[in-house]
C-alpha cells in the first residue's frame, strides 16, 4: 500500500480543535497534482463565464491544469466545453481565439468536426480522394465532451464525470441566491480584469472566505462595513463565505445609482454576500451588481484570477462602471500581499497547518475540512483499487 | 507550372478559404481520371465545410455519389 502524502486527520476535527491543510498542499508538486484529481477534476470547477463566448462560432481555447480546452458556442448557441485534441493524431484544434464559421479543421490532417462536436469529415482516409474507411466509425469518434453547466453566468465543468448534478450539489446556494437568478449582463471590456498572483489557488478562496480579515487588510472599508457587520455562510461539502449589513451603493456624480435586479426584495437593501463555491469560484452579489472570480490554479505556487462585473440591465452608466471595477480592483489588490505571504509562509517546515478562530475562521475551516474530505475519499478509492 | 497551379498555390499562401474552394472545384472539373478528381473535390469540400461556403452541400453530393464520402 503506498502511503498518503499527507497526514489530514487533524483537519477535519471540529474547528476549535482544528488544524489547517498541512504544508505540502500549497508548496507540494505532487500534492498538487493529487488535488488536481481528487478536488479539481471530480467536483464542479470554474472554467470561464459565458461571456468569453458571447456569438455563435465564437471558439476559446483554454487550459484548464494542463488539459488543452475548447470552449465554444455551437450552431444552436449552446455552450460546449470540448478536450482541443483531434481524435486521429492527438493535434490540438484551435490555437488562438476565433470565429468557427463552418467546421473546425484540424491544421494536420484537416479532419473536421461540427461546432456540436461530430466528426464530419475525414479526408483521404481510406487514400487519395477516398474520405471514408470501413475502419472509421464517425459516430464513435466525435470530439470529446466535458461535462458542462452554466450558472450566474460561469461555466463550471466536471471533467472526470463523477460529480453529482451541479443543480443538486449547489441546491442550498442556489435556493439561498434565488432572488439573483434574473439575467445577468456583463459590463464589458471595462468590468474584466485579471489579477496573477505567486500562490496555491487555495489560499485564494481562504482569505475570499473570511471577514476576520477586513478591519486589517482594507481599513478603507471600516468607514462603513465594520467587523461586527459581517456574518458568516457556511454549507458543509459546499461553499462558504462572508455577508455584511451594510451594503452602501456607488453613486455617480450626480447621485445616481445602477439599477437593482428586479424585484430583489428589501432584505438586500444594505446586504450583500461574498462567497466562495468549492472548489475554485468566488461570487458576489448585491441588490444592483455581481460579480464572478473564477480561479485558475496554474501551478503549484501560481493562481490566476479572472475577475467580471455584472449589472441588472444592459445599459450602464460608463464613469460608474468603471468606478466600480476601480474600487473592487483595489480591494482585490490589497489582497494580493496576503495570499502571496501566506505561500511564502508555508515554506517554514515546522508550520503545522495553523490553528484557526473558533469564532472567526470558521468559513475558512470550512474549506479546509471540504479538501481534506475530497482528498481522502480519493485515497479510500485509489487504496481499494489497488 | 500550370496557371492554376499558381493561383491554387498563390491562394494558400494569402490563406484564401474561398478561393481554395473555387479553385479546387476548377482542378477537379479539369482533372484527367476520376481519383485526381476526387482528391481535388475532398480539398475543394473540406475548405468549403470549415468555411460553411454555399458550396458545401453539393461538393458533398458529388462526393457522395463518387462513394467519396458518407
Amino acid at each position: 500500500m503506498t502511503a498518503p502524502l499527507t497526514n489530514l486527520s487533524a483537519v477535519r476535527r471540529p474547528v476549535s480543535e482544528a488544524q489547517g491543510l498541512p504544508n505540502p498542499h500549497y508548496i507540494d508538486s505532487q500534492m498538487f497534482n493529487e488535488e488536481k484529481h481528487a478536488v479539481l477534476f471530480s467536483s464542479w470547477s470554474g472554467l470561464a463565464v459565458t461571456a468569453d463566448v458571447p456569438e455563435i462560432g465564437d471558439a476559446v481555447p483554454m487550459t484548464f491544469l494542463g488539459m488543452p480546452l475548447l470552449v465554444i458556442r455551437d450552431k444552436s448557441g449552446t455552450l460546449r466545453v470540448f478536450q482541443n485534441t483531434c481524435r486521429h493524431r492527438g493535434m490540438i484544434l484551435v490555437e488562438e481565439p476565433r470565429k468557427i464559421e463552418g467546421a473546425i479543421r484540424c491544421p494536420y490532417h484537416s479532419w473536421c468536426y461540427s461546432t456540436e462536436g461530430r466528426l464530419v469529415s475525414t479526408p483521404h482516409v481510406g487514400g487519395p480522394g477516398q474520405n471514408t474507411h470501413e475502419s472509421i466509425d464517425r459516430n464513435l469518434l466525435g470530439l470529446i465532451e466535458v461535462r458542462s453547466h452554466i450558472w450566474r453566468d460561469v461555466i463550471w465543468i466536471n471533467i472526470d464525470g463523477t460529480a453529482l448534478p451541479f443543480e443538486d450539489v449547489n441546491a442550498d446556494l442556489i435556493a439561498r441566491w434565488a432572488e439573483f437568478d434574473k439575467p445577468l449582463f456583463h459590463g464589458g471590456s471595462d468590468s474584466v480584469f485579471q489579477l496573477e498572483v505567486k500562490c496555491n489557488w487555495k489560499l485564494a478562496v481562504e482569505n475570499y472566505c473570511e471577514s476576520y480579515h477586513l478591519p486589517w487588510v482594507h481599513p478603507g472599508l471600516n468607514s462603513y462595513s465594520r467587523l461586527e457587520d459581517h456574518y458568516h455562510i457556511e454549507k458543509q461539502d459546499s461553499y462558504s463565505g462572508q455577508g455584511t449589513l451594510v451594503y452602501r451603493q456607488l453613486k455617480g456624480a450626480e447621485g445616481q445609482v445602477f439599477a437593482d435586479f428586479e424585484d430583489v426584495g428589501e432584505k438586500w437593501n444594505e446586504a450583500a454576500e461574498y462567497i466562495s463555491v468549492y472548489p475554485n469560484v468566488l461570487l458576489g452579489v448585491h441588490r444592483d451588481h455581481a460579480f464572478a472570480i473564477v480561479l485558475v490554479p496554474e501551478s503549484t505556487e501560481r493562481t490566476v484570477e479572472n475577475i467580471h462585473l455584472y449589472y441588472a440591465t444592459p445599459q450602464t452608466d460608463d464613469a460608474m462602471r468603471a468606478a466600480n471595477t476601480e474600487q473592487w480592483k483595489l480591494v482585490f489588490e490589497e489582497d494580493i500581499f496576503v495570499v502571496e505571504g501566506m505561500q511564502k509562509g508555508r515554506h517554514s517546515p515546522n508550520f503545522d497547518g495553523g490553528r484557526f478562530s473558533a469564532v472567526m475562521d470558521s468559513p475558512t475551516h470550512s474549506f479546509h475540512a471540504w479538501v481534506a474530505g475530497k482528498i481522502e475519499s480519493y485515497r479510500a478509492t485509489a487504496q481499494a483499487a489497488e | 507550372m500550370s496557371g492554376l497551379d499558381a493561383r491554387l498555390l498563390d491562394a494558400h499562401a494569402r490563406d484564401d478559404r474561398a478561393a481554395l474552394v473555387t479553385l479546387y472545384q476548377e482542378a477537379a472539373d479539369a482533372a484527367s481520371d476520376q481519383d485526381a478528381e476526387g482528391f481535388y473535390l475532398t480539398h475543394a469540400y473540406v475548405f468549403a465545410l470549415e468555411l460553411g461556403h454555399p458550396d458545401m452541400q453539393m461538393l458533398h453530393q458529388r462526393l457522395k455519389r463518387a462513394g467519396r464520402e458518407e
